[in-house]
């Protein structure tokens, strides 16, 4: 492998297993002849993300956006294929999620930490600025489940921003809280970002936002990359898509028309 | 050969991640006792109410017990019925380790095989503190420490090993179906009366069943536990009965790296 590429994805495709219910699932541990369904979420994917670089992924719902990017945090594993990645992983999605509930918010960012292989010193260190960046208050030595929404994903935010990511993967949703962290967190980004080794990664619809931060685009589609290279030639395409499923909803609305 | 990869593997996850490990079972330890007002005193009274249950139904209801190698009732039920609250444990909340700590595994890498590892931990603390009250009354009825106290270690460590062993089986499975755990549940009880820890499993008068029992790696352990505290027998000095113990957990072994291997890449994606 290349010695400055983080991300690399070859030939990787993800196969869900569907079965009727959890049922059939556990017999199908036993028995060959039990029926499932397979779904590609991912189809024979390749690419290689470099050092400092930042990717935007763009994709409709169910394109296999969030798949990639839990293939590439580690959390499922690909059916056929190879990915390779090195380097600390931060990701900003589900924010809300990913907490021990019964745990304090102070106690959740050690938790977090100590999974990630943080030292404790430098978990300490980072203890500071998370706290102050969730803007939590006395509430960071309540347990997470007294937190509401809001709350989660600002402490969320701020564990993963502030962990020093050498990998930076953001979702799309980031409403996090009201329009004065949202700017916050956007200026963070820019922050983290900023510096030359860290690698980003977005997910959006909002091709603008990615414009601004993002030089490549990939394209997704039914769980193939239809399209890889420069951020204008990947909005453009991107475009195309979105404009036939635009121009199929007209075409339907009019016969629609016509039939009443 | 790919389960003994498998296991390498297992291995050494556990070694890289000795630290969280022991840090999740004291986060587990605190969570199972925190929030309700009497807080870690639960760790003894659920035990404490279970036993008297036990010991007024047989001693005062039934009427059936009776001194036993010169111990009372009560110190001979406490020596099985303790390390059962363990294998009890394992039982329930170890097989359903892996589902407990989804987010472990759906929001974070973190080694799947390595959860019902340290929720055995959690367990076993408290069991061994219990074990330290045990110990305690033994001598307050009078009974002073014996050399044969010391293979309580022995017991322990197998327990510990044959449980989490289990552990891992049990929540792999019961991640991937509920209806599994729900089936171990329902066994609890049937495993608890079965086993020989209320009563003494070698004056069963028939001969087939006696022998069967010693099958039974539960009255192998609590048989153990006693012998310890009371029989005054080492390991060593019934080697047929710890065969077919090992024998026992070796095959549960070998089942959950089959389960490891069968569904642990599809954890994430059930959960």
């Amino acid at each position: 492998m290349d010695n400055d590429v983080v991300i690399k994805f070859d030939k990787v495709t993800k196969t869900y297993k569907l079965y009727k219910d959890d049922k059939k699932r556990f017999l199908g541990l036993f028995f060959k002849n039990i029926k499932y369904k397979e779904k590609k979420a991912v189809n024979n994917v390749s690419f290689d993300i470099h050092k400092g670089e930042c990717v935007a992924l763009f994709g409709k719902n169910g394109a296999g956006k969030s798949t990639i990017l839990k293939l590439i945090t580690g959390v499922t594993y690909p059916t056929e294929g190879k990915i390779e990645v090195n380097g600390r992983v931060s990701a900003l999605l589900e924010l809300t999620s990913g907490f021990d509930q019964e745990f304090t918010g102070r106690e959740n960012i050690f938790l977090k930490g100590q999974i990630l292989g943080i030292k404790d010193e430098e978990i300490k260190e980072l203890e500071r600025p998370i706290i102050e960046f969730a803007e939590l208050g006395e509430y960071i030595d309540q347990p997470v489940r007294t937190y509401s929404s809001g709350m989660k994903a600002r402490l969320g935010f701020s564990i993963n921003a502030n962990i020093k990511p050498e990998i930076l993967i953001i979702d799309e949703a980031l409403s996090v809280g009201d329009e004065a962290f949202r700017r916050k967190c956007v200026s963070k980004i820019n922050e983290i970002t900023s510096k030359k080794d860290v690698t980003l990664l977005f997910v959006t619809h909002a091709t603008n936002t990615a414009r601004d931060f993002c030089q490549r685009g990939i394209v997704m589609k039914k769980g193939k990359a239809i399209f890889d290279g420069d951020i204008n030639s990947a909005i453009e395409n991107y475009n195309t898509i979105i404009d036939k499923k635009a121009s199929k909803k007209l075409n339907l609305s009019i016969d629609m028309n016509n039939i009443s | 050969m790919e389960g003994l990869n498998d296991f390498i593997k297992i291995l050494k996850e556990h070694w890289r991640f000795r630290q969280q490990l022991l840090k999740l079972a004291k986060a587990d330890l605190i969570k199972t006792y925190r929030g309700a007002a009497l807080g870690w005193a639960w760790a003894i009274i659920k035990p404490v109410v279970q036993i008297f249950v036990y010991w007024f139904g047989f001693q005062i209801g039934l009427r059936t017990s009776k001194v036993v190698n010169g111990y009372p009732f009560f110190l001979w039920l406490i020596a099985g019925q303790v390390p059962w609250f363990y294998m009890n444990d394992m039982l329930t909340a170890g097989t359903e380790s892996i589902r407990k700590y989804s987010y472990l595994v759906t929001k974070m890498k973190f080694p799947v095989s390595t959860i019902p590892t340290f929720v055995s931990i959690s367990k076993m603390t408290i069991n061994l503190l219990l074990m330290v009250i045990v110990m305690i009354l033994y001598v307050c009825f009078g009974f002073s420490p014996t050399i044969y106290w010391l293979q309580l270690i022995f017991y322990i460590l197998i327990s510990f090993g044959f449980w989490t062993t289990w552990g891992l089986l049990g929540a792999l499975l019961a991640a991937i179906s509920k209806d599994f755990a729900n089936l171990v549940k329902s066994f609890v009880s049937f495993l608890f009366w079965f086993s020989g820890i209320l009563w003494n499993p070698d004056t069963v008068k028939v001969i087939w069943l006696r022998k069967l029992l010693r099958l039974n790696p539960i009255t192998y352990l609590v048989t153990g536990f006693r012998d310890c505290l009371i029989n005054k027998v080492w390991f060593w000095e019934k080697p047929s009965r710890l065969l077919y113990f090992l024998i026992a957990w070796g095959a549960m072994l070998i089942m959950a790296l089959w389960a490891y291997r069968k569904v642990r890449k599809d954890i994430p994606d059930v959960l």
